[in-house]
């Protein structure tokens, strides 16, 4: 570990670095990949510390960026307060961290399927709410999204004109740096919170709750404390799809996003950050790229052709439905588990040295062990 | 910090017409060892539950010091001092140090906002409580394992490690659930110098459960014996060895006419 340290700013500089020139090279389409995916990864990263550190299981998760995404809409929209939308943005994220904190007496007593059961009764009633509150969601039809202001400067084309070495800067390159930042954040918090004393506590309470106990954890209070965080990143999820769609309909936030999210996180691997990231890569820009690229692809129909065919969507689910099995029985650690164990065996042929070769010791790395408590769908 | 004394008195358990505990007093004499001893099934892990708040005694009282423990919650029982080690092992994914850390719970305060902004104090609070869950390592043995995952050791270092959790509660009352229970005779006797030299190091009382009568032997100063939830004998080892109730339970009436 403290052989690595001194270069992982250096890397993670590296890396921000990388991120920051897709604008310039990049179309509009490439970039809403973009921005769904870091959307996606942000709340992907919530649901992972609780569902994978916690291992507690939550088909919820589309009602809470649902409530980010509509209570920033409501917040900073008309009707509604109207808010600075800097304002509407912070506030929007507290309000699902409230949505789960009000969830909480119910996430600190049951756990496992059960907790996953309460939950899904969330998302229907989230969803029978925005089809009927029409006042605040705007039914079914939904509301269109102010766009973000801070200070001066819009997050939308034209406010003001911006060019950028030459590249016109619109609304996407612009909401671009801004899913940056928000990665960043939630890349800096969660492993803060994964590597110190909560994330530790957490991981206790899925491993063995009368350990952690006797150890002198509050589990009921943890339990809570895991909801309202995960809220709260599934929040800031929400605003930032709010602003990339420009448009949010109650029929986005159903069942099937949460699994969406469960699929994400099963991928990756429970309980890491890059693997929540990377899964949520996978499963959001899957589906947006297929429909893309439908006219050339066997086997996948255009969207709106009816023939029969299979559409870029479902074809997308049959895809990652087939990647969550087969990483389920190959690798129950994620992507992130897989790429740990690639990276110690190819540092373990390294070292052995060039005399041996990478086939002199048996290879077989320490097989991660299937944690039997942890509720993965 | 002086080490209160803990008191059981007519603790009787009861699960769905069992009973457990049938009116079970004995007191642990603060700094000092007392075994619990007794024939499988005979309650004594039934007791560590009670004493630790993970099972609710139907009548009796368990006091540390002048504090009730019979009605709190078990993480409230652990932040009065108690810690406790399981018959079967129980650690969490992870390092050794990451196990350790858990026990460093109580004594650190970073929370959610803290860990999560990573404020300086709390970065500061954590490699203060890392430095101190590694000498806990070394007192115990596992100091060349620090760094390793928990499930990459062997049975008895794993053993150890929850030794080493428990105590980095920096526990009044530790109580101790079979520490070297599948241990070869090597591992067995580091434990007994391990717990031996906790005693006298950190001034605290140990509660052992043991069926390893050597152990037993050289480490209590008093023993209580159990046998189907009733207290059947009390005394110094030396005393309870002699007992003829606890001969008995241990070793069975001699049948009538056997050859």
């Amino acid at each position: 570990m403290s052989d690595r340290r001194p270069r992982t700013p250096v890397r993670t500089l590296l890396i921000a670095l990388v991120l920051c020139v897709p604008p310039f090279y990049l179309d509009a389409f490439w970039l809403r990949v973009g921005l769904f995916s870091v959307a996606a990864a942000i709340g992907a990263v919530g649901l992972s510390l609780l569902s994978g550190t916690a291992g507690q299981l939550s088909l919820g998760h589309a009602f809470f960026l649902a409530v980010g995404a509509y209570g920033y809409t409501w917040l900073a929209g008309e009707p509604g307060p109207g808010l600075p939308t800097a304002v509407a943005a912070v506030l929007a994220v507290l309000l699902a961290g409230a949505a789960g904190g009000l969830f909480s007496p119910v996430a600190g007593r049951v756990r496992g399927i059960y907790l996953g059961v309460a939950t899904l009764a969330l998302v229907f009633l989230g969803h029978h709410v925005l089809l009927t509150a029409d006042s605040v969601t705007g039914g079914f039809n939904g509301r269109s999204v102010p766009p973000l202001r801070l200070g001066g400067f819009g997050f939308t084309a034209g406010e003001p004109e911006l060019t950028v070495l030459g590249v016109p800067f619109g609304a996407e390159e612009r909401l671009w740096y801004l899913a940056l930042a928000l990665l960043g954040l939630t890349w800096f918090t969660a492993r803060g919170l994964l590597r110190s004393r909560p994330g530790r506590a957490l991981a206790a309470l899925r491993d063995s709750e009368t350990a952690a106990a006797v150890l002198g954890v509050d589990v009921a209070r943890h339990r809570a404390a895991a909801f309202v965080v995960s809220s709260m990143y599934a929040g800031t999820a929400g605003v930032l799809l709010a602003l990339a769609f420009r448009r949010i309909v109650p029929d986005y936030f159903s069942l099937a996003l949460s699994v969406d999210y469960l699929a994400m996180i099963v991928l990756g691997g429970l309980g890491s950050v890059a693997g929540a990231t990377a899964g949520a890569v996978f499963v959001t820009a899957l589906p947006l790229l297929l429909s893309r690229y439908a006219d050339q692809l066997p086997l996948v129909a255009a969207p709106g052709t009816a023939d029969g065919a299979v559409g870029p969507t479902e074809a997308a689910r049959f895809l990652y439905g087939a990647a969550v099995v087969v990483v389920l029985l190959h690798a129950p650690d994620g992507l992130h588990g897989l790429t740990r164990r690639l990276r110690d065996r190819f540092r373990a042929a390294r070292r052995s040295g060039p005399g041996s070769g990478p086939h002199a010791r048996p290879s077989a790395p320490p097989i991660a062990p299937v944690r039997p408590e942890e509720h993965t769908p | 910090m002086t080490v209160p004394g803990l008191s059981v008195r007519d603790v009787t358990v009861r699960f769905a017409g069992l009973t457990a505990l049938d009116g079970v007093s004995f007191a642990v004499a603060p700094g000092t060892v007392h075994a619990l001893i007794g024939p499988n099934g005979a309650g004594k892990s039934t007791c560590f539950n009670v004493l630790s708040g993970l099972a609710r005694p139907a009548a009796g009282t368990v006091r540390l010091g002048d504090t009730e423990l019979t009605r709190l919650a078990p993480h409230r029982i652990a932040a009065l001092g108690v810690a406790r080690t399981f018959q079967n092992i129980v650690t969490t994914a992870g390092t050794v140090a990451d196990n350790l850390m858990l026990g460093r719970h109580l004594h650190s305060r970073a929370g959610f906002t803290a860990s999560a902004l990573r404020l300086p104090w709390a970065v500061r609070e954590q490699r203060e409580h890392l430095a101190r869950a590694r000498e806990i390592a070394e007192l115990t043995g596992l100091g060349p394992h620090f760094d390793s995952p928990v499930e990459l050791l062997s049975y008895g270092d794993r053993k150890r490690v929850e030794l080493a959790r428990a105590l980095c509660l920096e526990p009044r009352v530790l109580l101790l659930d079979e520490p070297v229970a599948g241990m070869n005779a090597a591992e067995r006797a580091r434990t007994a110098e391990v717990i031996a030299r906790v005693r006298a190091e950190l001034e605290l009382s140990v509660l052992l459960v043991e069926h390893d009568m050597g152990l037993v032997m050289r480490l209590a100063d008093e023993v209580t014996v159990l046998d189907f939830g009733r207290r059947i004998a009390h005394g110094t080892p030396d005393e309870v060895r002699r007992d003829p109730e606890v001969l008995r339970a241990y070793l069975g009436t001699p049948r009538e006419g056997a050859a």
